[in-house]
């Protein structure tokens, strides 16, 4: 088989080796090489007025992180593991793009980045902008549980978010692609107070069984490649009810599919995976409806 | 015809540096950015000598110097390991890959962990290829 790789991106605020490592469990789904990226920002080194381009606070840099990722590659050969490093000066989103490209990743893990307000106002725009620019998934990984505890294996069980969309569709089977390393898979479909437009009893339990025998097909997928599934309806607001759900049933992680639609539209529609990307204190799987598998 | 020297690795300054030390010393240095491209360069150009990285972009030192020992044209060819990878992890790894079922392959030539001297990189070529 062949080693699939993730591109595990740092700025060495948000995510440390300790996050990495709570990865390694992803060798069983093939997982055998890791690219880490760390993006030097242009402010950090250029547009200093008066002072022009600030070349030795560069050097600086790259060897702070040069430094850090020698000894994080050391643990992970160590381990039989294929590693690469790009120590790069530039903005991060088109730098994550084209080294994702250039190495055809095929799992993104970024941070949560501390924001400005501008930013904070399109919260999570940048992981959306990712997935709307490549076909690759990305993995917001917030690791560090509520409790300050490491989330030590975030694919045990995670909670799938369904909304019959061909973009979760992608999601189940991009999940499927795990096997060996989820333990129970949480499939959960929300109905939105909206879709009960009718006060019939008969046409709102019709919805519900719609709902969950669908649920229950997704579940025997899982089942059939050996994997305990179950399933779940919630009613209310899409991010709240997943929250819940999460939180209720003990899941790890919230696995998306996303529509691909510009970072913008996402965030005017206030969908569910700009609000996991910002909100949510699990790590978030986002999965783009481009995805090859 | 002077001896040529393939180095990989992915960092310009190490490469200019060595690429220097090499053509002062009368050798012609060929060059790779990563061990992929290096592998493809070491089949195409059948240099006498590689001195090799180890944590690069596309594929690592480790990877490459296991494909150069099991490939029957290239595992001949002598090879520095020259990186800030610490020779025992190099070593380690090659042991985990072994464990996990590939050939058992031999020790680099010479190991020589970042950084390191003019004058001691081109003896150490000369000891190698003459």
């Amino acid at each position: 088989m062949k080693d699939k790789k993730l591109l595990f991106v740092t700025q060495f605020e948000e995510l440390w080796f300790d996050a990495l490592q709570s990865l390694m469990d992803l060798r069983k789904a093939g997982f055998n090489h890791a690219v880490f990226l760390h993006v030097i920002g242009r402010d950090k080194v250029a547009m200093h007025r008066g002072k022009g381009y600030l070349k030795d606070e560069e050097v600086k840099l790259r060897e702070m992180a040069n430094v850090r990722f020698i000894d994080w590659a050391e643990s992970l050969f160590e381990q039989g593991m294929e590693v690469g490093a790009y120590i790069v000066v530039g903005n991060p989103l088109p730098k994550i793009i084209s080294t994702a490209a250039e190495e055809k990743v095929d799992l993104i893990v970024t941070g949560r980045h501390k924001r400005g307000t501008f930013e904070e106002l399109y919260g999570g725009s940048e992981t959306l902008e990712i997935l709307e620019r490549t076909s690759t998934p990305v993995l917001v990984y917030k690791y560090m549980l509520p409790s300050g505890k490491v989330n030590e294996r975030p694919f045990e069980r995670p909670l799938l978010t369904m909304d019959w969309s061909p973009a979760s569709e992608k999601a189940v089977e991009y999940l499927l692609s795990f096997k060996g390393v989820l333990k129970k898979v949480i499939a959960v479909h929300v109905i939105g107070e909206k879709e009960f437009k009718s006060p019939s009893a008969m046409e709102i339990q019709s919805l519900r069984k719609e709902n969950k025998q669908k649920l229950e097909e997704v579940c025997s997928r899982f089942e059939k490649e050996g994997i305990e599934a179950e399933s779940h309806l919630y009613v209310g607001s899409t991010f709240e009810q997943i929250e819940k759900a999460a939180s209720e049933r003990e899941a790890t992680m919230i696995v998306a599919g996303t529509t691909g639609k510009s970072p913008l539209k996402e965030m005017l529609l206030g969908s569910v995976a700009t609000k996991l990307t910002k909100h949510s204190v699990l790590p978030s799987l986002l999965v783009p409806a481009s995805v090859t598998l | 015809m002077s001896r040529r020297v393939l180095t990989v690795d992915d960092d310009p300054d190490i490469t200019m540096f060595v690429k220097t030390v090499l053509e002062e010393n009368g050798y012609t240095p060929l060059v790779a950015r990563n061990g992929e491209a290096g592998l493809s360069m070491a089949r195409d150009e059948s240099p006498d000598l590689i001195i090799l990285d180890v944590l690069m972009p596309k594929q690592s030192g480790i990877r490459m110097y296991r494909e150069l020992k099991s490939d029957e044209s290239l595992k001949n060819i002598p090879v520095i390991i020259l990186s800030g990878i610490a020779k025992r992890t190099f070593l380690r790894s090659q042991e985990a890959l072994t464990e996990f079922g590939d050939q058992p392959i031999p020790e680099p030539d010479v190991y020589m962990e970042k950084p390191v001297e003019p004058l001691e990189l081109a003896e150490t070529v000369k000891g190698l290829i003459g």
